[in-house]
């Protein structure tokens, strides 16, 4: 029988190991071709395979950037069949973001999702019966994964980057009918309006880079959306969750009209929990808007919390649950609250009360496991750390192809390195394909004989 | 009876030629049918060859053996470099062909042809036993067996010609179309659509006022075509000349649209957005108060010549009129009206790699019959079809080059994975490997491989190992001689002082060296241009190449993972419906392919690929 050879990949990949949040400890692992590389710049020399040692972890001027235990594992001895380093820090997620960054930057890219355990299932390191797990993992992962993108490219993030792209497919339709119809009758290189524009889209790069470094524009943390039938004691799950007074607590259903929004940690783990406003039909306008909102919050979150009052007969939190399920825009943890509460009797789900606090345990616990904060799937925190890195990427290309055309003239280096440009933007937005390119020209220029 | 023969190609255009002459070379016992010998290597629309991503094609072509490069630099009467201010691997070359010339010279080639014949019949049925072709049968009834059959008859099948509201069935103005062939191939289960193109009125260039229109000479020193060619091979040499519509033109044609086919409705077919007729860019850019036209010559020895840019369908007394209010064009007369056709053409999506159709083993497509227009995009195809038409035949597997390889890589893998909605042409904003995919170096792409395939003959062999050992020993010269700072000569070239010892290949490098004064200044004895070009734009465009290498490699192991054609995607777990639809659309060739089709993604590819692994796992451990 033929082989596959030793490795199905010829790039290197690199996503931190452990839960987000402030753990003892935070892992690092990179796998791939480039580890010997990675390993002398980072820690200044490729440690003995499979020893520990104590080691600082350089930054890019040299400076430490935190100290640790760096594990390697010499392909085809290791977990993915490749050459595997570990670096294992304090944690601290900023620590392990510059970590990871420091690492991209010698170049590796952040892994999918998944995509260890497809390696190591690839190199034949894993056995038949783990294949359906790890199909699951990339989809279940991915599906993850573009939920938090989504997230983290809500409102204004979202339309600086999808303004970004628009400009420089722009300055694309002009540099490339310049370069594919040279025909017509102006050259589009030779005035300054695509030097204008090239100005203006590294302006913008770099303010939306520091934004976003910043924090400022890109949320944080898993969603979690408490959604429930008016009065079924969403705002009193959510101060008990979060230990404050968040939200206006009153026995009149309807109360929470908006969306009540704030950020906890769950053992380390940010979350941002957002109230909404109960679920049903009703003539007053401001409430039926908070019922949109509701729902499209529901939509953008990674999990929704359906809570149920467990105090009603269960015929009807049987309807209730079935509304709650036709509105939620993603998965659900289901809770029956109020069971403090004489007579009452959960449906399904899991039983708790907001109000002496029984049960809560067991909803963290649930609530982590729905999350997928065991490591194996991809975080709001790497999502961002992708956007970024793709934005920075974005800008060396544009920086480099700006250099092309006004040093040398170099019109289809220029040409290359917008075609980079606007791939690293679509790792953010999505594909715009070189069909799309030519129909933009064509609509734009009367082009052809 | 006729007797049988290993391939047959039936139609005698760009891509017939090719396919014939590649199938031909290769030694397989080769039949060219032809509805009329007189019109073997006709060019239908307008009397250019090369351009933008074409002259790409056309360059490869010539790489592989084929026959479209050399009979351009014979029959060429005007050359020029497109892109000639840009960089190199966006440079093109056109030529204006004297269509009698160019005729000439295709038939010359096929008619020296070893293992060709070349036979005048109208094709009207194929013979095909189970889902393998056996040969066709022609309009007298003849029976003609082959193993494999190569189709390429361009826009004769299901033809019809529009000018103004008056259409009538026709594969080319003066041409009968290929019906009984469209009709036996529609009852097929293949997915037939329309397309439609035009072509402009000819005029009588004697009737045309020069006197203020701008000439546009060739260029020189004279690019050519071929790499066999020299300048000293063309004929005589002509200018073109411009001249442009005028806001009276525009009114004109708005007047007329009534009666426009396009804009009555008639048509049905999808016309392309890059070669619109006269009426779509008037009606699209309606701000626009002039457009440019090209006055191409037809060739030497007529006057008649050919208004590149004014296409149309309108009816003639509006042709007439419009003409006539162009500057130059007064007194024009109209030697053939302009018209639009339309015509058949299959689903590429149907197709192989190798141009095979996924539903008759042994029948090859090319040319416009899968949804390109252009001669260069024809005559790339007929040289792959013929080739694996034969390759099949021989028993031996099928080969065309991928997307990091060619331009015609390109072309096929856009074809047979994304399929087309319009005519098909190439542009170079199509490839992502543009800067290795240039026309100065298709030779040294694809001829190795050519002579393995037995495309090339040993005249082209030749001449292309020696441009080779003389880059080779040029590069070693240049990167093994030293300049030290205070070289007089070298600092004068530079314009400032040497701060240090350099290699001239690291002079080179720098943007303001060309290798020319370079070479001349420490007197390096290399007079080759083709050679000095090579050098220089390796040199310049080193770190770009050394990416996109390093790109393609890291890619590779994806991008030629084979999927098995009767693969079941409903089977592997975590695909969207979405995707399982479109991957069963296409069925791609490999996993490289199957990434490319719109809506695919990275995740979904993650997932074809541990199903495919657990398969293979799956079976070795039965069988163990």
């Amino acid at each position: 029988m033929s082989s596959d050879g030793p490795s199905y990949s010829q790039d290197t990949i690199a996503a931190v190991a452990t839960a987000p949040g402030r753990g003892g400890v935070g892992i690092v692992r990179v796998s791939g071709p480039g580890i010997s590389t990675i390993a002398r710049s980072v820690i200044g020399h490729l440690p003995k395979p499979r020893y520990a040692s104590l080691v600082r972890f350089l930054g890019d001027d040299g400076t430490a950037l935190d100290q640790g235990l760096a594990l390697y594992f010499k392909g085809p001895d290791s977990f993915t069949g490749e050459d595997v380093l570990e670096l294992q820090g304090h944690g601290g997620p900023v620590v392990l973001d510059m970590l990871l960054k420091r690492i991209v930057g010698l170049g590796a890219r952040i892994a999918e999702p998944g995509e260890f355990s497809k390696r190591a299932f690839l190199n034949d390191k894993l056995d038949l019966t783990q294949a359906e797990a790890i199909a699951d993992l990339i989809s279940s992962g991915t599906a993850q994964a573009a939920r938090s993108a989504m997230r983290s490219l809500e409102g204004r993030f979202s339309d600086l980057i999808a303004e970004l792209l628009a400009t420089v497919i722009e300055v694309r339709v002009f540099v490339e009918a310049a370069i594919d119809f040279p025909d017509e009758e102006v050259d589009y290189l030779g005035d300054d309006r695509v030097e204008k524009q090239l100005s203006d889209i590294r302006r913008r790069l770099k303010d939306v880079i520091s934004e976003a470094n910043l924090g400022a524009l890109l949320s944080e943390g898993a969603s979690v959306v408490l959604l429930g039938k008016p009065n079924a004691g969403k705002s009193s799950l959510m101060n008990r969750l979060t230990g404050r007074e968040t939200s206006i607590v009153t026995h009149i259903p309807g109360t929470t009209r908006d969306i009540v929004g704030d950020i906890f940690q769950l053992d380390g783990i940010p979350l941002r929990l957002i109230d909404t406003a109960g679920i049903r039909r009703t003539g007053d306008a401001i409430e039926t808007e908070g019922v949109r909102r509701a729902v499209a919050a529901s939509e953008q979150a990674d999990l929704v919390i359906a809570v149920v009052d467990a105090s009603l007969d269960k015929p009807q939190q049987k309807l209730d649950l079935e509304e709650l399920e036709a509105a939620s825009g993603a998965g659900m943890v289901i809770v029956s609250n109020k069971i403090d509460l004489a007579g009452a009797g959960a449906y399904e789900g899991i039983a708790v009360s907001a109000k002496t606090g029984e049960g809560m345990e067991a909803l963290k616990t649930n609530l982590k496991k729905h999350l997928g904060v065991d490591g194996s799937t991809e975080s709001g925190f790497t999502a961002r750390t992708r956007h970024v890195n793709a934005l920075e990427q974005a800008l060396a290309a544009v920086d480099k192809g700006h250099g092309e055309l006004t040093r040398n003239g170099a019109g289809e280096l220029l040409a290359e390195e917008l075609r980079f440009c606007q791939r690293h933007l679509e790792e953010i937005t999505g594909e715009f394909s070189a069909d799309d390119l030519l129909g933009e020209i064509f609509s734009t220029f009367c082009i052809g004989k | 009876m006729h007797a049988d023969v290993d391939v047959i190609v039936v139609g005698g255009g760009h891509a017939g030629t090719e396919a014939a002459l590649a199938a031909a070379r290769t030694g397989a016992r080769t039949l060219l049918l032809t509805q009329n010998i007189e019109t073997l290597g006709q060019m239908s629309c307008n009397p250019a060859i090369g351009g933008i991503g074409k002259s790409h094609l056309v360059r490869e072509v010539d790489a592989l053996g084929g026959a479209m490069a050399l009979a351009a630099d014979q029959a060429g009467i005007h050359f020029r470099i497109l892109n000639s201010r840009k960089g190199p691997a966006v440079r093109a070359t056109r030529a204006q062909a004297d269509r009698q010339l160019y005729k000439a010279a295709i038939r010359h080639m096929l008619e020296n042809q070893a293992g060709l014949s070349i036979f005048q019949q109208a094709v009207e049925d194929l013979i095909i036993e189970g889902d393998e072709i056996r040969g066709v049968v022609t309009h007298m009834g003849l029976e003609i067996r082959a193993k494999s059959v190569v189709l390429t008859v361009g826009t004769f099948l299901g033809g019809i010609v529009h000018v103004g509201m008056d259409s009538h069935p026709g594969g080319r103005m003066g041409d009968a179309p290929s019906n009984a062939l469209a009709d036996r191939l529609r009852e097929m289960q293949f997915a037939v659509d329309r397309l439609k193109t035009g072509t402009p009125p000819r005029i009588d260039g004697s009737t045309i006022d020069y006197e203020d229109l701008e000439s546009q000479p060739g260029d020189e020193p004279r690019p050519v075509m071929s790499y066999l060619s020299g300048p000293e091979d063309h004929p005589e040499q002509v200018s073109c000349h411009i001249t442009h519509t005028n806001e009276r033109t525009h009114e004109i044609i708005r007047a007329g649209l009534d009666r426009s086919p396009l804009y009555a409705g008639v048509i049905e077919g999808v016309g392309p957005r890059y070669c619109p007729s006269i009426e779509d860019k008037v009606v699209r850019f309606a701000d626009k108060s002039s457009h440019q036209i090209f006055i191409e010559p037809e060739g030497l020895q007529t006057n008649e010549i050919y208004p590149n840019g004014i296409s149309t369908s309108l009816p003639y007394d509006v042709q007439v009129e419009l003409v006539r209010s162009i500057k130059g064009f007064e007194n024009a007369h109209i030697t053939r009206p302009g018209y639009a056709i339309e015509y058949d053409f299959f689903e590429p999506r149907e197709l192989c790699p190798s141009l095979e159709t996924k539903h008759v083993k042994g029948l090859f497509f090319a040319g416009q019959i899968n949804g390109t227009t252009g001669y260069e995009e024809a005559a790339a195809q007929g040289l792959i079809a013929g080739l694996n038409a034969a390759r099949r035949v021989q028993g031996k597997d099928f080969w065309a080059p991928k997307r990091n390889e060619a331009y015609i890589g390109v072309l096929i893998d856009d074809l047979i994975t994304l399929g087309t909605r319009e005519p098909y042409r190439m542009f170079t904003s199509r490839a992502e490997y543009r800067l290795t995919l240039r026309q100065d170096n298709a030779d040294r792409r694809l001829t190795e491989m050519g002579r393995e395939l037995g495309l090339v003959d040993d005249r082209r062999w030749r001449r292309y190992s020696e441009k080779c050992e003389q880059i080779e020993s040029l590069e070693g010269e240049l990167s093994q001689r030293f300049v030290l700072p205070g070289d007089n000569d070298i600092e004068v070239m530079l314009g400032q002082a040497l701060s240090r010892e350099n290699t001239l290949i690291d002079l080179l490098k720098r943007p303001e060296v060309n290798i020319t004064d370079l070479v001349g200044v420490v007197s390096i004895a290399f007079t080759d241009t083709e050679v000095l070009e090579q050098v220089e734009i390796d040199c310049k465009y080193e770190g770009y190449i050394a990416r996109q290498t390093e790109e393609i490699a890291r890619i590779k192991a994806h991008q030629e993972m084979p999927l098995p054609q009767s693969l079941d995607y409903t089977e592997v777990k975590g695909l969207s419906n979405e995707v399982v639809q479109k991957l069963d659309q296409v069925r791609p060739a490999t996993l490289g392919q199957a990434s490319r089709i719109s809506g695919v993604t990275p995740a979904a590819i993650s997932l074809l690929m541990i199903f495919l692994k657990k398969t293979k796992k799956g079976s070795l451990q039965k069988t163990a």
